[in-house]
């Protein structure tokens, strides 16, 4: 029995892999704070710690709107938790982007399963958005709150206009070998379980 | 309503909290209007009796205050004090939100958040999803620490020193009892009637009573002060 809208229980699934997500992103912002090249390197991190809930949150997608649900559940959680409102409208249109891509293989297809994961992993740049536009502000703001000039100095030598272009790049590349791992590991682990 | 306020009150107060956290207070005066925002949720804490978590918020808070007021420049230099000083910051810039959200999260009841959801005309799917999240935080650490006792049990302690060992070890169990779980949660919710073709109805009723009125003027009027002397003025 398989209707094209969506149940309860996807959207208790959402809700699930919604929450592990944060927690993997949750943890990783918080090396965040030890060096500014660490924020950074969350292009390369975060795709690939996240890649294996994500590829199973894939296997159990099946009808359009889940991934968009869970980009407006990203935004709504990154603005309560103070990450900042530029970036949301960003999250949500890269979910909406990635969820049609699935949506061509038909949520099974690897290959679109993969360029979604990696267009969907680009919203982490959009926790970048602040630094890119409101640099000044956003540079005064730092240090009023008691970071060191040092940390913000170097925050602002790492991610700029002109390296912004370079992490998305590369936070592209990282998706799509996140997906593999991702993918490797669920095979190797639950669908052995016969979880999937 | 008894002692508790409206979830569209707490909702809103989230908001603002959060949309305040982000700008950065330079003045003594928004330094008073920061510290009395934190303090409303700590004292609404201490009303819905939950002491621990109000004292131990109101005890870090005062800490990162005093160590960042104490130590704050621009020229503070060598590895320990700032990174002493970046963490204090840190904890007085988001703590208020995070206070705020704690007190949400630990004071709604699910069915009364499914109401008010409804009551703003908020889809089911957001509603719901939220729902889950809100109520799944802790579950995730209660499963976490658990894995974390099986294992040092059986002498696993960091998975041979290799990192990727190490987040297979907590990570797989983790997504194996989540996945579980969330099939229970379903089909509990499904018996309930949820996701039904008939609108819901709710055994809560809310009304924003003279508390809601009165926080609602606070937290708007906090904003005001905030964005008037930020960009304005």
């Amino acid at each position: 029995m398989k209707t094209k809208k969506l149940t309860a229980k996807d959207f208790i699934t959402i809700g699930i892999f919604t929450a592990i997500w944060f927690v993997v992103e949750f943890a990783v912002g918080m090396l965040g704070y030890i060096h500014p090249y660490i924020v950074a390197s969350y292009v390369v991190i975060l795709p690939i710690a996240a890649a294996i809930p994500m590829m199973l949150f894939y296997t159990k997608t099946e009808k359009f709107g889940m991934i968009t649900i869970m980009s407006v559940l990203i935004a709504i959680i990154m603005f309560v938790t103070g990450m900042g409102y530029l970036g949301a409208p960003l999250v949500i249109i890269s979910g909406l982007v990635a969820d049609l891509i699935a949506k061509a293989g038909g949520y099974k297809n690897f290959k679109n399963i993969m360029f979604s994961y990696a267009i969907f992993g680009l919203w982490v740049c959009a926790n970048f958005f602040p630094i890119l536009i409101t640099a000044k502000q956003y540079k005064k703001d730092l240090v009023d709150s008691g970071f060191s000039a040092e940390y913000c100095n170097s925050l602002f030598k790492a991610i700029n206009t002109k390296t912004i272009a370079i992490l998305v790049v590369i936070c592209f590349v990282f998706g799509i070998i996140g997906a593999f791992i991702g993918k490797a590991t669920v095979k190797k682990h639950f669908e052995k379980a016969g979880i999937v | 309503m008894k002692a508790g306020l409206d979830p569209r009150t707490k909702l809103y107060m989230i908001l603002i909290v959060s949309a305040i956290v982000m700008m950065s207070a330079t003045t003594p005066l928004l330094w008073t209007v920061r510290i009395i925002m934190t303090m409303i949720p700590l004292i609404l804490l201490v009303i819905e009796k939950r002491y621990s978590s109000a004292a131990c918020f109101t005890i870090l808070y005062a800490l990162a205050l005093v160590l960042t007021f104490r130590f704050m420049s621009e020229q503070n230099s060598g590895i320990l004090q700032s990174l002493l000083t970046g963490y204090s910051g840190i904890v007085v810039q988001f703590l208020p939100a995070l206070i705020t959200a704690w007190y949400v999260v630990r004071t709604t009841k699910i069915g009364e958040f499914m109401s008010a959801m409804q009551k703003m005309y908020m889809p089911d799917g957001i509603a719901i999803s939220l729902a889950v999240v809100m109520r799944f935080f802790p579950t995730i650490k209660e499963e976490y620490s658990s894995i974390n006792d099986a294992m040092r049990m059986r002498g696993i302690s960091f998975g041979g020193g290799k990192v990727s060992k190490m987040v297979e070890y907590r990570m797989i169990p983790l997504l194996f009892s989540c996945v579980n779980i969330g099939d229970e949660l379903s089909a509990a919710a499904i018996t309930r009637g949820l996701g039904g073709e008939n609108k819901r109805s709710s055994v809560v009723r809310l009304k924003l009573g003279i508390c809601d009125w009165l926080l609602i003027t606070i937290f708007t009027g906090a904003l005001a002060i905030f964005i008037s002397f930020k960009y304005i003025l």
